[in-house]
Parts: C-alpha cells; structure tokens; sequence
C-alpha cells in the first residue's frame, strides 16, 4: 500500500519533543510519550496532529504525569496512506489499540477530540481495564445526525462530495487551511502561530486524503458506513462509568455544547462540567494552558488530591 | 466560464496521460455515480473505454472509471489530463480546468446539489475559481 507526504521529523520551538514511531495493525504511527506517572492520551481529529495540544504538555507533564500525544494515521508525522479504503473507524480504533496496548498503557486518562472521540472512546470502550478517566471536548458518540451543520450541502457536504474532495481540501488544502483558520476564536494569533504548521504537515494533495475520508464517515442516513460503530458507542457509553470530564468552546457553533455536551450528560450523568472556556470547534487553540489546568484539578479531584 | 464538453473520439497520438484527480469513491452519494452512468452510457461501456471531455483551457481529459469487487460500477474515478507528450502541465490551467469539471458535474448531478453552492463553498475557502464564477 503506497503512502504520501512521510514526514519523519519537524522541529519547532513549540514542538521540542522526541518523535517516537511504532508498528501499530501495519501502519508506522508516530507519538510523542513526555513525563512520567499516570498517562494522559491526548487525542486529536481532522485535520489536525499532536501539535494541536503543544500548550497542553508541560502543565500536565510538570503536575506529574506521563502525556501520549499519537498523530492519527494519515496526520501529522504518522504514515499516510493514499487509498480511502485504508481508512475505517474501526481500523483507527484499532491503530490506537495496537499503540497504547504496545506501550502497556494502564490507568490512562483519554482526552478525546473532534475524531479523536469515537476512537478514543472505541478504545475506552473496549480496553476498560486501562483507562482511569474521560476528558470529552467538541466531539460526538452517537449515531444519528451528528449535527444540523453536517447535514447540509453548503459547505459541508458539498466540501467533501465526490471529486470535490480531492479538488478542495486535496489539492488545496482547505480544511487544514482556511477550515481551521474558521474554527478558532483568535484567528490572527492562530494565523501567526499555528496556521502554516497544520498547512505544512500535509504538504501534498496525496497527504490530505483523510481531510476528506473522515467527513465521509459521519452517518447521515441508516445506511451509513460507521452506523453500528457509534450505535454501539452510545450503548456502551451510557453503561461506563469512567470519571469524565465535559470541557467545551463556548463559541463552538458546530459541535455546540447546548446540544453535544448535554447530549453527552444524558449519557453520562455523572459528568463533571461542561466547563465552558474560549473557543469555537479547535479550542485548543484559544485556550490550551486553560484546559490542561482543568485536565489537572480534574485528576487531583478523582486522585483524592486536593484542589 | 466555457463550458465542459464531452467528446467522443479526441485525437491521442503524440499524448501523454497525467493523473490530475483521483476519487476513490464516487458513490459515497449515490447520485453522483449515477450522473457519469448516464453520461457516457456505463452501463452498456463498462470498463471498454474512458470518458472524455474538453475543458476551457482546450486540454482534453480522460475519464478513467475504476471497478472494485462488491460494489457498484464505477466505484471510483481517475482524472487524466492529456497534454502533447513531452510539455509540462500548466498547473494554473489545469486547476481552472478542475473546476469548470466539478461545476458542470454538480449540475449534472442536480437535485439538491447545485452549481451557486459549489461556488458558494469554493468562495468560503477563498479559491480564486470562485471568485471569479
């Protein structure tokens, strides 16, 4: 199977961390593992990689833990591959078991994003023995629909047709460029910062085809590719009881907490938050130290520190 | 913008194919597939030869239509550009081309799917094709 776009190495000021790669369900992953003591996987989605959560390790790391940062196969510094069909939801559960189960990850605390969510979840879900903890931000588990926004042809159907795909978010690029830019709060500090990273580690068309695989892959109707997985995501969610916490953007207009983080405390009563910061869909971005301060008073909550 | 016009026998000789676009899956909605069906009588060509147009730029393109066991035909599509054997593709010319493809598909396509939000989608990601529809 062919593969675009094989970055192997990026330096950074805000990226100072050994790259480590692992042979994980026959893919070349990439993550970075920093600190010690109880792991926090941070997970990211489209069309993001674990740059997304560079404000997020030395707080967590310096609070003493252990912080997993995996790039989804297909972003960031992990493999590419150049065919759809290599992408399945279930596949990149898969990926993120065949890495966390390799480094024997116990007692993990899964912070799940956008499609970091259904396979981090997925993995949660199915590995319940090594996860302590939930941290769910802008990010959805359940079937049908997932937003009014993703039933709609201008521009999110439309951006992901057929041919059209590959023409936009392919040859130019558009999620990983303009798409981002649209779903932060403080888009010249985004523009400034961040923007040509996220540009730059897709720097192919060949390299974005996950860009526009993943948008594929949200169920719209009941015979959508990806339907059992999020019926049985949503069952077996609302059975867990993992400590969870509920962080979302308050100006999130896609995955708005009004809808999603309510959605997810119907299934999860005993959730702590939302906590609301700043932030649309990348909130991250906006409010990364913010965040990764709750991520540790959450842990210290349910370690039995105190605040 | 010129339209796209299918043709039916382009001359080939001193040509080369270059793969400009390439969608592995053509039925994710399910009317798209039908579109180039019917456009160059599928059901009856099959695999027997490629569809072809002429876009604005005068360049023809190849239509390659690709079969996968299982599923519907064509389960995907590979677009070729044909410029003179040994000339080097404009790159400006052949994404201006790509878009007058897209538009003249989606009208095709219809429905729910229409030209002004393709062009509507390509001005929220700035492509200057769209800009200028």
């Amino acid at each position: 199977m062919g593969t675009s776009g094989s970055v192997q190495c990026f330096t950074h000021e805000q990226w100072p961390y050994e790259p480590k790669f692992e042979r994980v369900n026959g893919w070349r992953m990439h993550y970075i593992d920093e600190g010690a003591g109880d792991p926090v996987v941070l997970l990211h989605g489209n069309p993001a990689w674990g740059f997304l959560y560079r404000k997020f390790i030395k707080p967590l790391t310096a609070a003493g833990r252990r912080v997993i940062v995996p790039d989804m196969i297909g972003f960031g510094l992990s493999e590419k591959p150049v065919r759809e069909q290599a992408h399945t939801l279930d596949g990149h559960i898969a990926n993120l078991t065949g890495l966390l189960r390799q480094l024997d990850v116990r007692n993990a605390t899964m912070v799940c994003h956008d499609w970091g969510g259904p396979t981090g979840l997925g993995f949660a879900l199915s590995n319940p023995d090594r996860v302590r903890a939930l941290v769910i931000m802008s990010t959805w588990a359940w079937p049908l629909p997932p937003a009014e926004f993703h039933k709609r042809i201008f521009p999110w159907r439309m951006m992901h047709a057929p041919l059209v795909g590959p023409y936009l978010l392919g040859r130019h690029n558009a999620l990983a460029g303009r798409g981002m830019y649209l779903s932060v709060v403080d888009r010249k500090k985004f523009k400034a910062e961040a923007q040509s990273v996220y540009e730059g580690i897709l720097p192919d068309p060949g390299s974005r085809l996950l860009t526009w695989t993943w948008p594929r892959w949200i169920p719209l109707d009941g015979g959508a590719r990806g339907l059992a997985r999020f019926e049985w995501l949503e069952r077996e969610l609302r059975k867990s009881k993992f400590p969870t916490l509920l962080v979302w953007g308050r100006e999130d207009e896609v995955f708005d907490y009004r809808t999603f983080a309510t959605r997810f405390k119907e299934l999860l009563p005993h959730a702590e938050g939302p906590e609301l910061v700043t932030g649309r869909h990348f909130l991250q971005e906006d409010s990364g130290e913010e965040i990764a301060t709750k991520i540790n008073r959450f842990l210290d909550r349910i370690g039995g520190k105190q605040p | 913008m010129t339209a796209i016009h299918v043709i039916e026998n382009p001359t080939l000789e001193n040509k080369r194919r270059v793969l400009v676009l390439a969608e592995d899956r053509v039925g994710h909605y399910p009317e798209f597939r039908e579109f180039f069906v019917k456009q160059f009588a599928l059901a009856a060509n099959g695999l027997s030869r490629p569809g072809y147009v002429q876009a604005p730029s005068g360049m023809v393109y190849a239509l390659v239509f690709i079969g996968r066991s299982g599923e519907p035909f064509p389960d995907g599509i590979e677009v070729y550009a044909l410029p003179d054997a040994l000339e080097p593709l404009n790159g400006a010319e052949v994404d201006a081309d790509l878009w007058a493809l897209l538009s003249w598909m989606i009208a095709g396509v219809g429905g729910e799917w229409r030209a002004e939000d393709l062009d509507a989608t390509g001005r929220l990601y700035q492509l200057s094709m769209a800009a200028s529809a």
